[in-house]
C-alpha cells in the first residue's frame, strides 16, 4: 500500500514537472476550450434576457456562474482518450508499461492526477478575467466549496473510468471511431454540458440518472453554483463515489479479459 | 491560365485519392448526423423556452445552421487542409518543394488538398437552409438570392485570408497550430447570429476572425436583413483582407527563402 | 544447477486470415473466410543457465522477437513448456517482473522533458526499491558509464546515444536478474555501441545476471555472448559456441591480393567478391583454399597475397539462406 502511495506521488510530482514546462500550450488548450461554454453563455443569456431576466431559474448571472465552474470541470474531466488507446497499443507503448509490476491504469490516472494539479493553478486567471468579462452571480458557501473540491476530483476518477471501458474496446477492432463519436454526443447533451439539466425536458433527465455522464459533469458544477441542501451534497458525493467503484469493478473485469486476448494476438 | 487549370488538376487528384477511402464517406456521414441533431437539440432546446432570440425566429436560426453548415463544410474540405499542410511543410522546412514550381506560390499552396467528403457537410447544409426557407415562406428576389450567393463567396474568401494569414505567421512564430486549433473552436460561435453577442464579441468575430462573414451575413441575405451598406462594408473588407493576406505571405515568403540553409 | 530460463517445444502460432485479390474472392470472403497458420516460432527448445550470456541471432521475421516476446510475458505460447526463474512468463506475476528487464531499442521509458534523473526516481517507487540501496545503484551505474552531468539535462536534449545509455540505467535499476536486450545498439555510432557492450558485460560480472541478447551487429555477439543460439524460420538452427558456429557454416575462405591487371577471368580460381583499383578479393571453398594460392602464385604476378577466415557476417547470412525446405 505504502509502494503505491509513493508511485501516486512521484508520478504526479513528474506530471506537475513535466506540464509546468509548457504553460503556453496548456493555456492555448484553456482558451480554445472556453469558446463552447462562451457560446453557450451568450445563448442563454440571451434568452434569459427575452423571457424577462431569467429561464428555468436562471438568470444570466447565474448561466455565467454555471459556464465558468464549467471550464474549471470540464478542464479536471480531461482524461486519456479511447483514440489515445488505440494509439497506445499500435505503437507497443502498452508492451513497455506491461513489463513493469504495477498495473498500467495507476501510471494513467497518477500521470492525468498532476496534470490537473497545474490545470487548477492555471485555470484561476482565466477565471478571474472571466467572471471580469461576464459578471457570473456566484456566492459559494464554505461546505459547498468543500465538497466541490472532493466533486471534481471524483468527477476526473469517473471519467477516466468510463473512458478507459470505452478505450479498451480497441483491443479487439480498431473501427469504432463511430462508437465513440456516438458517446461524445450522448455524453454532451446528458452530462450537463450543453446545458444545465434541469433544463432539459423532464424525460431527459430522468434517462441521464441511469448514466455516468452528470456525475462527471453536471453535478459538481451544480455543488458550487446551485443551492443544494447539506444532505443532496453528500448523497452526491456518495452517488459519485458509487460510480467509481462500479467503474473499477468494471474496468478491471474488461482488462482482464483484453490483456488475455493481447497476449494472443500480440501487439 | 496555368493557375487555374493547376488548381483543377489538384481537385482531381483529390477526388480521385479519397475515392480510395470510402470508410471516410461512411464516418463523415455519422459525425455530419451527430451534428445537426446536437445542433437541432440545442435549437429546440432554446425554443423551447423562447420564441424569439435577438430579433431572430426559430425558422430564421435554422437558415442560419443550414449556412454554418455549408460555410464549415467548405472550410474542412479546401481552406483547412491546406493551410495545416502549409503549416506543417513551414515547420518541417519541405516547403521548398512547393516553391520551386512554375506557378504562383500563394496559389499552389492554397489549392493541393481537398477532402471531397466533406461535401456531405454541403450537401446536409443545404437540404436544412432549404426546410428553413420553405418555413419561412421565403421570396426568392433577386436581392436575397444575388446577396446570399455573393456573401458566401465573400465569407469563404474572407475565412481563407484570415487562415493565410494565421498560418503564415509560422514564417516567424512555433505555435501556429495551437492558434489554428482556437480558430476552430472560435468559428463554433457562428453557430448563432452574431448580434446576440455582445459588442465586444460582435466586434472580435467580425473584424479579426471573420466567423460573422461567413455565417452571419450570408444568413442576413437570406432573411430580409441585408442592407446594401453592410454588402458594401463585406466587400471593401473582403478586399482588404485580400490583400493584407498576400502581402503577409510575400513577406514571410522572403524571409523564409532567406534564411534557407 | 537448476537452468534459469527453460523451454522445451516452444510454438507460437497465429491465426492469419487469407485475403486473395479480385471481386470474386473478396465476395467470397464474406461468407467463408479461410485462415492461414503463420509459425512464428514452431517448437525450440533450450535451457539456459545462470550468468550465462546468450546471444540469439536470425533476420528479421525469424522468431526472435517473438520467442522474447514470449519469454518476458507479453505473448502467450501456443504450445510447449516455458519457465522462467521457475515462474511461468504468461501469468505476469509481479515478483517476477521485478526481476527481469526488457530493453527494446527504439522504445523510451524515460520522461522526454525531464532530466533522466527523476525519470529514474519513478522506476524506483515502481519497483519498490528501498531508497539507499537505489541510491547506490543509481550512482554506480552512473559511475560506469561516465554519465554525471547528463542525468541532470532532460533527455530531449541529449543525443541518440545518450539516450540510450539513460534508458539502460533505467531499465537496470531494480537490479533484475534476467536481462532481454532486444537490439539494443540500434544505430549508435562504434563509440558509444562498445561503451553499451561494456556496460552489460560489467552488470553480468558484478550481479550474475543472465543475458539474453539479440542483435544485427555481430560486434555485439563477439564481444559479450559465448553461446549464440541462431533462429531461423521459427525453428532453432543452432545452439552453441560461437566459434563452433563460424566453425560449421563457414564453407569459404576470402583470398585477396594485388594485381597488375585485374580485368582478366579469375573464375578458374573463385568467386570475384570485389575489384577494387588494384586489389581483387576472392571467395574460395575452404578445402581448395591452399591448391588456389599455390596456383595464383604460380600462375600470375601477384602481391600482397592474404588468406582470411570468412567473416561472421558472411557466415551469419550462408545460415540463413538455409532454406525452410532443407529443415524439415
Amino acid at each position: 500500500m505504502k509502494r503505491y502511495i509513493d508511485f501516486y506521488l512521484t508520478a504526479m510530482k513528474m506530471a506537475v514537472l513535466e506540464q509546468w514546462q509548457y504553460p503556453v500550450a496548456n493555456y492555448f488548450y484553456m482558451i480554445g476550450m472556453i469558446a463552447e461554454p462562451v457560446i453557450y453563455m451568450v445563448v442563454w443569456s440571451a434568452v434569459a434576457t427575452q423571457q424577462g431576466g431569467s429561464v428555468g431559474g436562471y438568470t444570466p448571472g447565474a448561466f455565467a456562474a454555471y459556464y465558468i465552474v464549467w471550464t474549471l470541470v470540464r478542464s479536471m474531466n480531461v482524461v486519456f482518450t479511447p483514440y489515445g488507446w488505440e494509439w497506445r497499443i499500435r505503437q507497443g507503448q502498452l508492451s513497455m508499461s506491461l513489463m513493469r509490476p504495477i498495473h498500467p491504469l495507476h501510471n494513467d490516472v497518477a500521470f492525468f492526477a498532476g496534470w490537473k494539479v497545474v490545470v487548477i493553478i492555471l485555470w484561476l486567471p482565466l477565471a478571474l478575467a472571466l467572471s471580469l468579462f461576464f459578471k457570473p452571480d456566484l456566492h459559494p458557501t464554505l461546505l459547498e466549496g468543500m465538497v466541490f473540491f472532493f466533486a471534481i476530483w471524483f468527477a476526473y476518477l469517473i471519467r477516466t473510468m468510463t473512458l478507459s471501458m470505452l478505450g479498451m474496446v480497441t483491443f479487439w477492432t480498431t473501427r469504432v471511431s463511430a462508437l465513440f463519436e456516438l458517446y461524445f454526443a450522448a455524453e454532451l447533451i446528458l452530462s450537463g454540458r450543453l446545458v444545465p439539466l434541469s433544463l432539459m425536458p423532464e424525460w431527459v433527465q430522468k434517462v441521464a440518472w441511469f448514466f455516468p455522464f452528470r456525475w462527471a459533469f453536471g453535478y459538481p458544477i451544480e455543488v458550487l453554483v446551485g443551492n443544494m441542501p447539506a444532505n443532496e451534497l453528500f448523497i452526491g458525493l456518495g452517488i459519485q463515489l458509487a460510480w467509481i467503484l462500479f467503474g473499477v469493478l468494471v474496468v478491471n473485469m474488461i482488462w482482464k479479459v483484453a490483456i488475455r486476448r493481447f497476449s494472443a494476438v500480440g501487439g | 491560365m496555368t493557375g487555374i487549370r493547376l488548381a483543377f488538376n489538384y481537385l482531381r487528384i483529390g477526388i480521385m485519392n479519397e475515392f480510395q477511402y470510402r470508410a471516410n464517406l461512411y464516418i463523415q456521414i455519422l459525425q455530419t448526423f451527430i451534428a445537426l441533431a446536437t445542433g437541432l437539440i440545442g435549437l429546440n432546446l432554446v425554443f423551447s423556452q423562447t420564441t424569439d432570440l435577438g430579433g431572430w425566429s426559430k425558422a430564421e436560426l435554422l437558415a442560419v445552421m443550414g449556412v454554418f453548415t455549408i460555410m464549415g463544410g467548405v472550410i474542412r474540405a479546401a481552406i483547412q487542409p491546406n493551410m495545416e499542410r502549409l503549416m506543417e511543410e513551414i515547420r518541417e522546412g519541405t516547403l521548398d518543394y512547393a516553391l520551386t514550381k512554375p506557378a504562383d506560390s500563394q496559389l499552389l499552396v492554397s489549392v493541393r488538398e481537398f477532402r471531397l467528403w466533406q461535401i456531405v457537410d454541403v450537401v446536409t447544409g443545404i437540404v436544412v437552409l432549404i426546410v428553413a426557407l420553405t418555413q419561412l415562406n421565403w421570396l426568392v428576389d433577386f436581392w436575397s438570392v444575388f446577396g446570399f450567393f455573393s456573401a458566401l463567396a465573400m465569407g469563404a474568401v474572407m475565412i481563407y485570408c484570415f487562415w493565410l494569414i494565421v498560418t503564415s505567421t509560422a514564417f516567424w512564430f512555433v505555435r501556429v497550430h495551437e492558434i489554428a486549433d482556437l480558430f476552430v473552436g472560435l468559428y463554433a460561435a457562428g453557430r448563432w447570429p452574431v448580434d446576440i453577442y455582445p459588442n465586444w464579441l460582435r466586434y472580435g468575430l467580425t473584424f479579426l476572425v471573420p466567423v460573422a462573414f461567413a455565417v452571419t451575413i450570408p444568413a442576413q441575405a437570406l432573411t430580409g436583413r441585408l442592407s446594401l451598406q453592410i454588402w458594401l462594408g463585406a466587400l471593401a473588407l473582403t478586399i482588404f483582407f485580400l490583400i493584407f493576406a498576400r502581402s503577409i505571405w510575400r513577406t514571410g515568403l522572403k524571409n523564409y527563402s532567406g534564411a534557407s540553409s | 544447477m537448476p537452468s534459469v530460463i527453460s523451454i522445451s517445444k516452444l510454438a507460437k502460432h497465429y491465426q492469419v486470415p487469407e485475403r486473395e485479390a479480385g471481386l470474386k474472392a473478396a465476395a467470397k470472403g464474406l461468407f467463408k473466410r479461410t485462415y492461414k497458420t503463420v509459425k512464428a516460432v514452431d517448437g525450440i527448445s533450450f535451457d539456459i543457465q545462470p550468468g550465462e550470456v546468450v546471444g540469439f541471432l536470425g533476420p528479421n521475421g525469424a522468431g526472435k522477437t517473438t520467442t522474447l516476446k514470449m519469454l518476458s510475458g507479453l505473448l502467450h505460447p501456443t504450445s510447449g513448456e516455458l519457465s522462467v526463474l521457475g515462474y511461468e512468463p504468461a501469468k505476469r506475476n509481479h515478483d517476477y517482473l521485478r526481476q527481469i528487464t526488457l530493453v527494446m531499442g527504439n522504445r523510451n521509458q524515460l520522461s522526454w522533458d525531464l532530466p533522466a534523473l527523476d525519470s529514474f526516481d519513478l522506476q524506483r517507487a515502481i519497483y519498490g526499491i528501498p531508497t539507499d540501496e537505489f541510491k547506490r545503484t543509481r550512482d554506480e551505474f552512473i559511475e560506469l558509464l561516465d554519465l554525471k552531468e547528463l542525468v541532470q539535462k532532460p533527455v530531449r536534449n541529449l543525443s541518440l546515444g545518450e539516450r540510450m545509455k539513460m534508458e539502460i540505467v533505467g531499465a537496470l535499476l531494480h537490479k533484475p536478474k534476467i536481462l532481454f536486450l532486444d537490439e539494443p545498439t540500434l544505430g549508435l555510432d562504434v563509440t558509444m555501441q562498445k561503451r553499451i557492450r561494456s556496460f552489460v558485460a560489467e552488470y553480468n560480472k558484478r550481479y550474475g545476471a543472465t543475458v539474453l541478447l539479440t542483435s544485427h551487429y555481430m560486434a555485439d555477439v563477439e564481444a559479450l555472448c559465448k553461446r549464440v543460439i541462431v533462429i531461423h524460420h521459427g525453428q532453432l538452427l543452432f545452439d552453441g559456441d560461437l566459434a563452433a558456429l563460424v566453425q560449421k557454416f563457414s564453407a569459404f575462405k576470402t583470398v585477396g591480393f594485388d594485381i597488375d591487371n585485374p580485368n582478366q577471368d579469375f573464375s578458374q580460381y573463385g568467386d570475384v567478391v570485389s575489384i577494387d583499383g588494384l586489389h581483387v578479393v576472392l571467395r574460395v571453398p575452404k578445402d581448395k583454399t591452399s591448391a588456389v594460392t599455390t596456383r595464383l602464385l604460380s600462375d600470375l604476378a601477384v602481391d600482397d597475397l592474404t588468406v582470411e577466415a570468412t567473416p561472421i557476417e558472411d557466415v551469419i547470412e550462408s545460415v540463413f539462406s538455409v532454406k525452410k525446405e532443407a529443415m524439415e
